[in-house]
């Protein structure tokens, strides 16, 4: 499609100012499940997203069909979604930031430059290799991902603004079994640098995280206290993020509303949304709507500093947006702070507790806007700094923001899930687990 | 959409290497969101998506690709390129596409197309208004439309061709109640394979909407749920999708072809009390997970998976039929052109038992009402499932008690089917979207009120 055209024929219409998003990917993806590929997925897709203001309102539209045959439809639609609008919030098509932070590395062209032959015999080792570690392993699913992504805005009011970048997975799924017992483990890595990959530390994770559950059994209901490990944790941060949106502030659906300048967690936490890390997708100078990003601790020492804005949340609060317009407002890689405890030592240190590894239905089981949650969990036991035994099917409940507060310490062994949402292992003082 | 001559192009240029099977899946599909929020309209989209899925295997082994390209040589360079994963000489396939077959089976009434902007936005504000007159503690509400026309073509090498057109419309409502102390929502969101007449001739908005505030309201002033083991009642409808997550999924080929679901090999074998016979029907007119053909272009099939206990049936793909020496049943599914197919529930409900809705209460000396569920997972190999409880109520001394809340509901899938001891006679559905391997689709899931003599109850207030 020709932009110059559609930026005419929309102005001819009476569209005020209007913005294109233009987005492409490529997809490369394997899966190897005994010795045979069992996946094998190329792709290229692109999305064109277009905002307009028509009298005072926004209108938007998106089309996959991105030939100028399109024009007319992209504006007419525009047109009368704006006309339907009776939201009387002030929309806004930014004309840009003086500066933009350059992030770096963002696209490496090692993820290019490796063939897919090699990218696959690697996926088949890693499936190998997990078997290799114990017997009790059933079945494994290997597999590797990458994908390149082009971002291009350009406006009617002359921003015009690219990125590019790319990123790769590779993981595992295991299938661990006794004979009377069957578990489960997942383990894997991203970055964009090929040989950042260490996958027999992957196939190591996996396979300890199946087998070391076999025979996991409920323990008794109670109060326990509790080593939320990194990956658990950062499954329960995702869904509470609402909470840290100007959005849900403003429609008062978020539990932090008024308690910017209080204590809102334990003074061991402090949460970063940081636009600027090395060898992540969500890493990036601008956001969607065009707004330099920026680093902020959102949380410092346990205390709440602000809230995460786009232009219109921004403007209603009479504060500037914090780079977090990304189709309405989400973070960019958002992380509780890593602290300097092991988490060796972390277990050492419990006399009788639990340490929750998984947490399941984090969909479903979690309430963001009470901030109650009760959740099936799976974990191990723990008495006099020892493992005792593999604990499963019970469930852990409590408030997150009381969580918070009760966080004891801070391990650093900080991880990042798929969405770039991160955390390290968190002690807290207690949650209540049923069981038995 | 694609002429019949390329399409052909593009299934013979994947069959160039030692490939046996070829296949296409075109999809045009259009779509419009709505949504208001504190009673103003926010936002209204629409959306156009259109590519092409090009997949290709030998045996069971496949290899999948797609683009949003309409151009004649990216289309054959996709299928050249996925081909080359298959090296060796061709087959020799020779196949002609047959007559295009084009599903109609689901009647719509008023296409989304001829229904003006201004009337799809009117029903968020009836919603709205209804909702927020239920009661003066409902403070905020948030409601969302979307109806879409998705017609797709499967074509394939073994000379298949059809057109399949899904119009699926759905309102959801979601109100908030507030007091000094908290804020609860409520969710209500009804929606089926129909077009705009699905708001006149079949459900009532403002009924649907206070609904919604009425989950709110009951649950704002709800006690947190004991925990602990106890019998639990499972109403009608949503809590289906305990069966659902708990017992469907691990029916699914994608799952039991590999073994690694808890039912792999149990074909025959009793699985389940023999109060439960369990369907998963596509056919169903005009139900939100149904299609006249599903997305390997098969018709659409009704599946009794299990009869009176015993597994009857599994849900199979194509491919995953071959992998498991098994019959498919139709059952290929996916999101968009995007993802490549596999066997996916549609309809799924365990079938009308005999017991009342008041006996079944009435048996139970002490447990958990869960009248409305949540959402809910589950891990396929070892069954552990959990689901939130929506709206719940104790039950104490054969009556239905004080109001609960936050209540989580863990078990293991093989057990609690088991363990079901009163099926009731008032089987009811509901709407939900499925995400799986093949993306996220809509199902209907449902049940008549069960009661499972135990489950592990979580909730926030510890044992009694």
């Amino acid at each position: 499609m020709n932009f110059d055209k559609l930026f005419a024929v929309a102005k001819e219409k009476g569209i005020e100012d209007l913005q294109v998003y233009y987005s492409k990917n490529n997809q490369f993806e394997v899966e190897v499940f005994k010795n045979e590929l069992e996946k094998y997925s190329i792709s290229d897709s692109a999305r064109l997203r277009v905002k307009g203001i028509y009298e005072s309102k926004m209108g938007t539209v998106s089309t996959e069909v991105i030939t100028d045959d399109m024009i007319d439809f992209v504006v007419d639609s525009i047109i009368a979604s704006a006309k339907t609008i009776d939201s009387e919030d002030e929309v806004f098509i930014y004309e840009g930031d003086k500066e933009y932070v350059t992030v770096e590395g963002l696209l490496n062209p090692s993820l290019d430059e490796v063939e897919a032959k090699k990218k696959i015999d690697d996926t088949m080792q890693l499936e190998k290799s997990v078997l290799a570690l114990d017997e009790r392993i059933r079945m494994v699913q290997a597999f590797y991902g990458q994908s390149t992504s082009n971002v291009l805005i350009q406006n009617s009011k002359g921003l015009k603004l690219e990125k590019e970048s790319n990123n790769a997975v590779y993981g595992v799924y295991v299938i661990a079994s006794d004979g009377t017992d069957q578990r489960t483990g997942i383990a894997y890595e991203q970055s964009n640098e090929y040989t950042d990959f260490d996958l027999e530390k992957i196939a190591k994770e996996g396979a300890e995280k199946a087998v070391s559950m076999l025979g996991a059994k409920p323990c008794d209901s109670g109060e326990y206290e509790i080593l939320l490990t990194n990956n658990a944790s950062s499954s329960l941060l995702g869904p509470h993020l609402s909470m840290f949106s100007a959005e849900s502030v403003q429609r008062d659906v978020s539990l932090l509303k008024g308690k910017v300048g209080q204590q809102i967690a334990s003074p061991k936490i402090t949460i970063v949304d940081d636009p600027f890390m090395k060898k992540s997708t969500k890493s990036g100078s601008f956001d969607d709507e065009g707004v330099a990003t920026q680093y902020k601790e959102l949380v410092k020492d346990g205390e709440l500093t602000g809230y995460l804005h786009n232009l219109k949340t921004a403007k209603k609060d009479n504060v500037r947006s914090t780079g977090n317009g990304f189709g309405g407002i989400a973070p960019t890689n958002f992380y509780v702070k890593p602290g300097t405890l092991s988490y060796d030592d972390a277990v050492k240190s419990m006399k009788k507790g639990l340490i929750i590894t998984e947490l399941a239905g984090t969909h479903s089981g979690t309430n963001p806007i009470s901030g109650d949650f009760s959740l099936q969990a799976s974990g191990y036991l723990v008495e006099n700094g020892e493992i005792v035994r593999p604990v499963a099917l019970i469930t852990v409940a409590g408030n997150y923001l009381t969580m918070l507060q009760d966080v004891t310490d801070v391990c650093d062994d900080l991880k990042f899930g798929f969405s770039f949402i991160g955390s390290p292992s968190l002690k807290i003082k207690k949650l209540v687990v049923s069981g038995n | 959409m694609l002429s019949k001559v390329l399409i052909k192009k593009i299934l013979d240029a994947a069959l160039t290497t030692n490939a046996d099977f070829s296949e296409v899946f075109i999809e045009d599909k259009f779509q419009t969101d709505a949504s208001l929020l504190s009673s103003k309209i926010e936002n209204v989209n629409n959306s156009k998506v259109f590519g092409v899925g090009v997949r290709v295997a030998k045996g069971y082994r496949s290899v999948y690709g797609y683009t949003n390209s309409q151009k004649e040589e990216d289309l054959v360079q996709l299928a050249t390129d996925l081909a080359q994963s298959f090296p060796g000489e061709p087959v020799g396939l020779e196949f002609e596409l047959e007559e295009m077959k084009v599903g109609s089976l689901h009647k719509i009434k008023r296409y989304p197309s001829d229904v003006s902007i201004d009337e799809k936005v009117d029903l968020l504000k009836r919603a709205d208004k209804a909702a927020r007159e239920y009661d003066e503690e409902i403070k905020q509400v948030a409601v969302r439309y979307q109806d879409y026309v998705q017609t797709v073509w499967v074509a394939n090498s073994e000379g298949t061709f059809v057109q399949d057109t899904r119009v699926r419309t759905r309102l959801a409502i979601n109100s908030v109640a507030m007091n000094d102390e908290t804020k609860q929502s409520g969710f209500n969101g009804p929606g089926g394979h129909y077009g705009f007449e699905f708001y006149t001739d079949v459900i009532n908005v403002e009924e649907e909407a206070r609904e919604a505030s009425r989950i709110a309201k009951t649950m704002l002033h709800a006690d947190e749920c004991p925990s602990g083991q106890m019998p639990v009642v499972i109403d009608n409808g949503f809590g289906g999708v305990i069966f659902h997550e708990a017992c469907g999924h691990s029916l699914e080929a994608t799952s039991v072809a590999k073994g690694a679901s808890v039912f792999t090999g149990k074909k025959g074998q009793k699985i389940a009390s023999e109060l439960v016979t369990a369907i998963d029907d596509g056919t169903i007119p005009n139900a939100w997970g149904s299609a006249e053909y599903d997305d390997e272009g098969n018709k659409q099939q009704k599946r009794v998976l299990i009869k009176d206990g015993i597994l009857n049936s599994y849900m199979i793909d194509k491919l995953n039929g071959l992998r498991m020496n098994d019959t498919p049943t139709n059952s290929g599914r996916r999101e968009s052109y995007k993802y490549a197919p596999t066997s996916r529930m549609t309809n799924t409900y365990i079938a009308n038992g005999e017991s009342t809705f008041e006996e079944i209460i009435a048996a139970t000396e002490y447990g958990l009402y869960a009248k409305k569920m949540g959402g809910g997972s589950v891990n396929p190999a070892s069954g552990d499932f959990n689901f939130a409880v929506g709206e719940g109520y104790m039950i104490r001394n054969g009556k239905i008690a004080e109001p609960v809340r936050g209540a989580t509901l863990v078990g293991t899938g093989s057990e609690a089917l088991m363990k079901v001891d009163m099926v009731g006679n008032n089987l009811l559905t509901a709407q939900g979207m499925c995400g799986s391997a093949s993306g996220s689709i809509p199902t209907d899931v449902g049940q008549p009120t069960i009661r499972v003599s135990e489950i592990t109850v979580g909730g926030r207030k510890g044992s009694n």
